[in-house]
């Protein structure tokens, strides 16, 4: 298992933030408010560089008794933050004991596009961007929008038909619908919609989950979670989302409407005790939160006039995204006790594919581990780690061994910031 | 005389209940239900087909509502050629059409028990037929006495369901028939759900014509009218058999 933090690492990043208030550097181990060199507002500033940089929340608040405001100790500080949280330990515990009831199967999955594949160049044109924006800026090639005739619910209905025809179970032995979309907006809700729809029988439960491009995931969780109050149960989950159609508002600004396509995913989720297939991947443990760090990053809200309002610091944003992904890979890693290294593939949200290039970079994973769905696609909200989830499922049983099963991790996040990650073997 | 094409032929006891569309202004067509010299269902050997162009003369006609469509005749005679399926899709959906289940008839629909047919009061009802598109659709199979009788549930663009309308569309009768019939010769040797509702709704789904009449059965003692497919598009097609 790798630590995000050796101790260089550690020194370095904590020499860099008194660095940035205090020439020349003491010694690592002088105590510097003791001594005078930072005064307390400095000392807090310093707190608050280190948590900036290295995302650890509530870094060095409060601040331990006995230990000296030293260089070094930031340095400790900053490794003990990597090692699990103790809060985390009774719910481990909790998970160890009730370890046959955990298991559930993803046993179909499937996802629809827009039927419109609109290159960059063109986004570029439609928006009256810079050329060569969406492609060189963003590395999106192509967006896939929804035509006139689609929407979340013709583009959802695909998706759980797909998904529904792999596992050959008929719609009238489903129990739970769970979905999620940030653009479907009304009611009846998207689930309610979505039920009738797909002819689900009446006393089916249809529940819709928010949390935007980190509702896929939390769909799950739950849809996991009502499973287990029936042994014999199954589970839809859906996430459908149309952008096109959301940000179409001159308020909405170009380079932020481009990077968007539309389609949708679904999973079908059984109990792994009651699943025949062998080789069924299964959803393990969750882990989510959410970061007010950078809730100012994004923010899309519906003006008083129903117009939309949409707040994006890009590069604030892209640096968030980054950092909390990275974040929630590792803390799948503790989770799973696997290394990054040994997953098979990493179903991700991408804001944009250059945001994943500069994650492989840090988080060091190999970017041919990643369904790259927002390169063809754009950023599909909710539905990006879906699709690659389900590229990733096919592409491991068109290829590989139903003996081994393959290890995914799945991690998004969404304005707020939410973020939540599973991971499945 | 009047002319008429017909777009729907539905069983109705031992006979057959027959309606048209004859044109009502240069882009509109209205419903006619033809009414027989005796009686009111036609004979099952009806020489016309779905699609078939008939004239007849009208003759006094005592209407009862909701059928308002209803017009007394002479008897039909062919009269031209027939569109196809999809024209003939397309000149109904310039008839009578609603994307709402209330706009069907033109008042509310009552439901007896959950996932039961649907049916609206004889006094309420404006017509007694009416179209639409659908986005979904099931099959439900019943096993009658005499015979498997076949009913959907429908889902209409509103987002609205219709549950367990009987199908009374004669072609999907007789195919129902032929393929029940090839299951007795299989010796029950395929799944007739999956063939219904994987391998044919497939087919319906897929079309680009999908589309759905709908239509009230005559008043019970009860003055319920009960909802009825009479028409459901694209029509069954024997090469549909061939994978049985």
């Amino acid at each position: 298992m790798s630590l995000a933090f050796d101790l260089e690492t550690a020194l370095a990043t904590a020499r860099a933030c008194v660095g940035s208030k205090l020439s020349p550097l003491p010694k690592d181990g002088v105590d510097l408010v003791e001594t005078g060199a930072l005064d307390s507002m400095a000392w807090v500033d310093t707190l608050i560089g280190i948590e900036s940089s290295t995302d650890i929340r509530d870094f060095g608040n409060p601040w331990p008794e006995n230990r000296p405001k030293s260089i070094r100790t930031l340095a400790d500080m900053i490794r003990e933050a990597q090692k699990p949280c103790p809060d985390e330990k009774p719910w481990v515990g909790a998970r160890q004991q009730d370890d046959s009831a955990r298991d559930t199967a993803v046993g179909g999955w499937g996802y629809a596009l827009g039927s419109l594949v609109v290159d960059a160049e063109q986004i570029d044109r439609n928006l009256a961007l810079p050329m060569h924006k969406i492609r060189d800026g963003a590395g999106i090639h192509s967006v896939c929008l929804a035509s006139d005739t689609e929407d979340e619910l013709a583009l959802g209905q695909r998706a759980a038909e797909i998904a529904l025809e792999m596992t050959e179970i008929p719609v009238d032995q489903i129990d739970f619908l769970v979905t999620t979309s940030a653009t479907f907006l009304g009611f009846p809700s998207f689930a309610a919609s979505l039920h009738s729809r797909l002819l689900l029988r009446d006393t089916t439960a249809a529940l819709d989950v928010g949390g935007a491009c980190a509702g896929l995931i939390y769909s799950l969780a739950v849809a996991k979670s009502l499973l287990r109050t029936r042994p014999q149960g199954v589970a839809l989950v859906v996430a459908a989302e149309v952008h096109s159609r959301r940000f179409d508002a001159p308020q909405v600004p170009g380079e932020f409407r481009g990077l968007f396509g539309d389609g949708a995913c679904a999973f079908v989720l059984t109990n792994a005790a009651t699943d025949a297939q062998i080789g069924c991947v299964r959803l393990q443990e969750f882990v989510w939160g959410c970061s007010g760090t950078f809730a100012s990053s994004l923010g899309v809200k519906i003006s008083e006039n129903a117009g939309l309002n949409v707040q994006f610091k890009g590069e604030q944003l892209a640096y968030a995204a980054i950092t909390e992904l990275e974040r929630i890979i590792a803390t799948l890693e503790n989770l799973s006790a696997r290394p990054r290294s040994e997953v098979d593939y990493f179903a991700l949200h991408q804001p944009n594919p250059r945001v994943v290039e500069v994650l492989t970079e840090k988080a060091k994973i190999p970017l041919e581990r990643i369904p790259l769905v927002s390169k063809a696609c754009g950023n599909l909200g909710s539905v990006t780690c879906g699709a690659s989830l389900c590229q990733a499922l096919t592409s491991f049983r068109m290829g590989g061994s139903q003996l081994r099963k393959p290890l995914i991790f799945m991690a998004a996040v969404a304005p707020g910031l939410l973020w939540g990650g599973v991971f499945l073997n | 005389m009047r002319e008429l094409i017909l777009s729907d032929i539905t069983e109705m006891g031992s006979g057959l209940c027959v309606i048209g569309i004859e044109a009502a202004t240069e882009n509109l067509f209205r419903s006619v239900r033809p009414i027989p010299p005796q009686g009111f269902a036609w004979d099952r050997a009806f020489p016309h087909k779905r699609g078939s162009e008939v004239r007849f003369t009208s003759r006094p006609t005592s209407v009862c509502p909701p059928h308002t469509e209803d017009q007394n005749t002479d008897g039909l005679e062919a009269s031209g050629t027939c569109p196809s399926e999809v024209e003939l899709v397309n000149m109904l959906q310039r008839a009578e059409v609603s994307t709402e289940l209330e706009g069907l008839f033109g008042c509310e629909l009552h439901v007896d028990t959950k996932g039961g047919n649907a049916w609206v009061d004889s006094s309420q009802a404006s017509s007694s037929i009416c179209g639409c598109l659908y986005r979904n659709l099931r099959f439900l199979v019943f096993q009658d006495p005499n015979r498997i009788t076949l009913r959907a549930r429908l889902v209409l663009v509103s987002g609205e369901t219709l549950n367990s309308l009987p199908v009374v569309d004669r072609e999907w009768r007789r195919f129902m028939d032929e393929v029940m019939e090839r299951l007795t010769r299989s010796g029950g040797h395929f799944d007739l759900d999956r063939y219904l509702n994987r391998f044919i709704r497939n087919k319906l789904l897929q079309a680009l014509h999908g589309f759905a009449r709908i239509g009230l059965a005559r008043p019970d003692n009860g003055h319920k009218c009960w909802l009825m497919l009479d028409s459901l598009f694209p029509q069954p097609d024997v090469s549909w058999l061939d994978v049985l």
